[in-house]
């Protein structure tokens, strides 16, 4: 567990002198490596963001194609449980992830907003496929140009449906961000003003800036500045 | 005889041109001039429920038309729909017991929107298209409910999605699009593909749509015993409470005064 995971990486309890059975067993690395003391916050750290990636369980909103590759990927041959989606939440209170795969319409929209505002913080969100991410080829009067002017997202997966390969890597992804987190910073990455519950994420103008004439889709870069996309590392980025 | 009809294996079944002779005659090249559709023979037909509603109704009995090959269209005077299609359910030659579809039509360019109620008459193994043509400026018809159930949702839809009003019917709200939306009928070819308002604002009142306000407390409490229900509430019985009167109905204008619906039950 974690023997390689650059977090741990010279971890130790404090007074590190109380870690020798462990340095025998596992080497340099792990939970009780050898490393010098450290402080306990950054040992609770790795604990629980350890804890935390490796049990996501998604709430499936799932609205259109998407869902079926969703299906496919909680099947056995992709089989999401491997990495610790072991069950789909059906319910949004006891969710981690809410997994929006599909389109949806201006009449979902305050669905989609209630059930995120019912999810227990920490939480975080997919937009599963095109639709879900920009409105898709569905640029018309009746589709949410993107549900990130409703709810924050966290990963965004191209597509139209994407593979269960695609959905995996962005929960992938979502482990990433999440091993990177720190408890310390979590007044502020899980701060959320109640008075927000059931109202648009993005202000008016960020809503028309988002939702242009070509669609979300071209404005979900860096460049953009109007998404945030700095904070997601790919999985690639693991440390040896 | 037998040379002839080898060579045109339909000549002899279809007197009559039909909208696919220009398909059997194969693509056209493109610097071949276009061919004259007109010129083919065009003469429709008879039908037998056509034959009898001239007979019965006489000028209340519009065009008669094919389209596609089979399908026989007929035009209806607008204040006689409900007479025709009660005659055409009910009379014994014709038998049409199954309304397969009320659906409408915009062709645009202030042309009249077409309201098509589509026949099947199990009885007689028969099939007819009745058409209303209904001006802009008086989208009323009125209502097939009492002949066909199924005709509730259907011109809900219409309804919602061209603005038809359809005179009697008992719940005549917006069944596809939001309650609260105000933006006018999103079928009619007038209609702008992203709407009338700006995306901000249709996010805001798609969001400001409260939803448990267009349902009962006996819709809201899916699994829950019908009996507890109506006795949490004021004792009548599930689903007796009138929804809410037809002229209560939301104003195809519609605005979020229009569009909310009052509540049945008592909280």
């Amino acid at each position: 567990m974690g023997v390689n995971d650059p977090e741990a990486t010279g971890v130790s309890l404090p007074g590190g002198g109380t870690s020798a059975r462990a340095s025998g067993d596992v080497g340099s690395g792990g939970l009780f490596g050898t490393g010098g003391p450290t402080f306990l916050t950054t040992k609770l750290d790795w604990v629980v963001n350890w804890s935390r990636r490796n049990s996501l369980w998604p709430m499936p909103f799932g609205t259109a194609c998407c869902a079926i590759e969703m299906m496919a990927s909680a099947a056995s041959n992709y089989d999401l449980a491997r990495f610790g989606m072991e069950r789909m939440s059906f319910s949004p209170r006891q969710a981690d992830v809410l997994i929006c795969a599909g389109r949806v319409p201006y009449k979902l929209a305050p669905v989609l907003r209630r059930i995120y505002d019912q999810m227990m913080q920490p939480k975080w969100v997919i937009s599963m496929g095109a639709c879900a991410s920009s409105g898709g080829v569905f640029d018309n009067y009746s589709m949410v140009q993107g549900i990130d002017t409703i709810v924050p997202v966290d990963v965004y997966i191209p597509g139209c449906p994407p593979r269960p390969e695609g959905l995996i890597y962005g929960l992938m992804m979502i482990q990433e961000k999440i091993r990177q987190e720190r408890l310390s910073d979590h007044a502020i990455n899980r701060a959320e003003d109640p008075l927000a519950a059931g109202h648009p994420r993005a202000s008016e103008s960020e809503i028309e800036g988002l939702t242009g004439p070509f669609g979300n889709s071209t404005r979900q870069n860096r460049v953009s500045g109007l998404v945030e996309t700095s904070r997601i590392a790919r999985p690639d980025d693991r440390l040896p | 005889m037998a040379d002839e009809t080898l060579s045109h294996p339909d000549a002899s079944r279809t007197p009559h041109g039909s909208a696919f002779d220009a398909v059997e005659q194969g693509p056209r090249r493109s610097d071949e001039p276009a061919r004259d559709l007109a010129s083919v023979p065009t003469a429709v037909p008879s039908h037998p429920s056509v034959a009898a509603l001239r007979a019965v109704f006489g000028e209340a009995i519009g065009a008669h038309q094919l389209h596609a090959g089979d399908q026989h269209v007929v035009f209806v005077d607008a204040a006689r729909i409900v007479d025709v299609l009660e005659y055409l359910q009910q009379d014994a030659d014709q038998q049409y017991a199954f309304l397969l579809d009320l659906t409408a039509v915009d062709y645009g360019g202030g042309k009249p929107i077409q309201v098509v109620y589509q026949l099947w008459s199990m009885a007689h193994h028969r099939s007819l298209r009745v058409k209303v043509e209904l001006p802009l400026n008086a989208l009323d018809v009125a209502s097939v409910v009492p002949l066909w159930k199924t005709a509730d949702w259907l011109e809900r839809e219409v309804f919602d999605l061209f603005g038809v009003t359809f005179t009697g019917h008992p719940d005549l709200r917006r069944i596809l699009m939001p309650e609260n939306y105000a933006e006018g009928h999103p079928l009619r070819k007038d209609f702008p593909l992203r709407g009338r308002f700006s995306r901000a604002e249709q996010t805001r009142r798609a969001l400001g749509l409260h939803v448990e306000d267009n349902y009962t407390d006996f819709e809201m409490g899916v699994g829950r015993d019908p009996q507890l229900v109506a006795e949490e509430s004021d004792g009548s019985l599930p689903g007796d409470a009138p929804r809410a009167a037809p002229d209560a109905a939301p104003d195809p204008a519609g605005d979020e005064t229009s569009a909310a619906v009052p509540q049945a039950e008592s909280e």
